[in-house]
């Protein structure tokens, strides 16, 4: 049944498309996100979904698409550029086959990223697909929000749509990316003319707010909650009232205190004392092994080089007997663990000419954000004043991004690459409207030249 | 149960969204752009000789023509 009605669906968009082909594109970004073909058990788990919706994206671009101001950027080059290195260095991985696993969604996402800004031409487009991004990833945090409320959360124990923890359904990576849309969800507020400024938008918008925040307290991962801090940081920049903010976020973080569960304080505990949880040990230890791994393999070990480290390390137990808490230093031995870290899984996997190619291509995001902010910043119009509100909030989800990509392995995320998309179509179409409004003010000055030569000669 | 709401609340959202977008006049032709560059176009035949030319021509033509209420304004 559920099948049905997701295969109603893609029939339903596909349909739509036939009549603007950008719809599936759109459907690409719906499918990619959400994965129904992993949520459904039958029919829809044997048909390429996620082929037919990307050969319909692509072909209905090439063959129907107007293609106005669409354009090849330098952020999209160094997607290629990545796109390419990494097909280099699968071709030359230590552990070829677990490589080409990886290798295999990898290209796809980043292909993707570099086709998706040449069809963001108009405003209406961009607006459908940071909609469509949002509402897909609304669906799953929705879920997971009302499980948290009704009880049911902890660590790799609440229950997702799709429980492979790949992908977005991998409780961090959730957290991280719901936490970076939050800002996006309140531009929609003001901004939106897909669903203009309605209370009904604003409740929703308050409802899923609370529901992304409760994502890092129902899996209990901690990067959320660094996430959340990095999203409170980020705001004092676009609050007036700083010090009521402060007090305010305080008052409402002291509020929801007595609602966590014990096992939640446990976990975030950790944080402060990182020695005493092997997760967060073999981190350190891992990260130790990349430098030296990079060292002597400078141009990288291809996707998954992370299998072949091996490290002991001491790590502190507690062992309470009675009144008395007793802490052992006992060795233990770790094999082929994770990287943890998006910037160590670059330099591991592609080395420094990767990592360098990552770290560009996402800073040079939140430059460009930053010159489009400041740019917009003062327009007035109804056409113009969503532009800087759309680059702040894009930046912003950016930050959070990185933050959470410090300790988790999710350089190539799928949904986060659909932003660079989204930041590449941004600032593309903003540099259309410059160049269009340099013309309009050199023919306007030319014309009114001419009028005041004609009018001259007549007078005289 | 919670998972069938959330799917049912995300995908009729997407469904309403989607066809707002599809009945859209901007989807496919940024309305800003355009008014945009068709001013600018306007400016330039404007001051193009050849623009002038025809603008005059298509002057004199609606002049000559005595049943054409655009030229019997522009006489008046």
């Amino acid at each position: 049944m559920l099948d049905l009605i997701f295969l109603a669906f893609i029939g339903y968009v596909l349909v739509l498309g036939l009549r603007r082909p950008f719809l599936w594109v759109l459907l690409y970004v719906y499918i990619d996100i959400l994965a129904p073909q992993r949520i459904g058990y039958s029919i829809i788990s044997t048909l390429p979904v996620s082929l037919i919706a990307f050969a319909a994206a692509f072909g209905g671009w090439l063959a129907l698409d107007r293609k106005d101001g669409a354009r090849f950027t330098l952020r999209q080059g160094l997607m290629a550029a990545l796109l390419l290195y990494c097909g280099w260095t699968t071709g030359n991985a230590d552990f070829a086959e677990a490589a080409a696993t990886k290798w295999d969604w990898v290209w796809k996402a980043l292909l993707f990223a570099i086709f998706l800004p040449l069809t963001l031409t108009t405003r209406a487009r961009i607006e459908g697909l940071a909609l469509v991004l949002l509402l897909s990833v609304a669906t799953i945090v929705i879920g997971t929000g009302l499980k948290t409320v009704l009880g049911g959360g902890g660590y790799e124990n609440l229950k997702f749509f799709v429980n492979d923890n790949s992908g977005i359904y991998e409780s961090s990576t959730l957290a991280t990316v719901a936490i970076g849309l939050i800002p996006m969800l309140w531009w929609f507020v003001r901004h939106g003319t897909v669903f203009r400024p309605h209370w009904a938008v604003t409740g929703f918008a308050v409802a899923l707010t609370f529901a992304c925040l409760l994502v890092p307290i129902g899996t209990e991962a901690r990067t959320g909650l660094l996430c959340i801090a990095a999203l409170g940081g980020l705001m004092l920049r676009y609050t007036r009232r700083r010090f009521l903010f402060i007090a305010g976020a305080a008052v409402l973080g002291l509020t929801a205190l007595p609602f966590l569960p014990q096992s939640y304080y446990d976990r975030m505990s950790t944080l402060a004392e990182p020695g005493g949880d092997e997760s967060a040990s073999t981190r350190m230890a891992v990260w130790e092994w990349t430098i030296d791994y990079a060292a002597d393999k400078p141009f990288g070990g291809g996707f998954d080089a992370y299998r072949g480290n091996r490290f002991a390390y001491t790590m502190p137990v507690k062992e309470v007997a009675g009144n008395t808490t007793s802490v052992r230093y006992q060795e233990v031995v770790d094999e082929g663990r994770a990287y943890h870290s998006s910037v160590f899984e670059m330099l591991g996997e592609q080395g420094w000419p990767g990592l360098i190619m990552w770290l560009t291509l996402h800073l040079l995001g939140l430059w460009q954000m930053e010159r489009i902010q400041r740019r917009w910043r003062a327009a007035e119009g109804e056409a113009e004043r969503w532009i800087a509100p759309l680059a702040a909030a894009l930046q912003m989800g950016a930050v959070i991004y990185l933050v959470g990509a410090l300790f988790q392995g999710i350089a190539y995320q799928p949904v986060m690459l659909m932003l660079v998309g989204l930041q590449i179509g941004l600032h593309s179409y903003c540099k259309r409207i410059d160049s269009a409004q340099r013309l309009l003010a050199r023919s306007t000055a030319r014309k009114a030249l001419i009028g005041d030569k004609v009018h001259g000669a007549v007078t005289a | 149960m919670i998972d069938y709401f959330a799917l049912a609340l995300g995908h009729g959202l997407i469904a309403i969204a989607l066809l707002r977008l599809v009945l859209r006049e901007g989807l496919d032709a940024d309305p800003l752009i355009g008014s945009i560059t068709s001013e600018a176009a306007d400016n330039r035949k404007a001051t193009s000789v050849a623009g002038r030319n025809e603008a005059r021509r298509a002057k004199g033509s609606d002049a000559g023509d005595p049943d054409d209420p655009r030229a019997q304004a522009a006489n008046r």
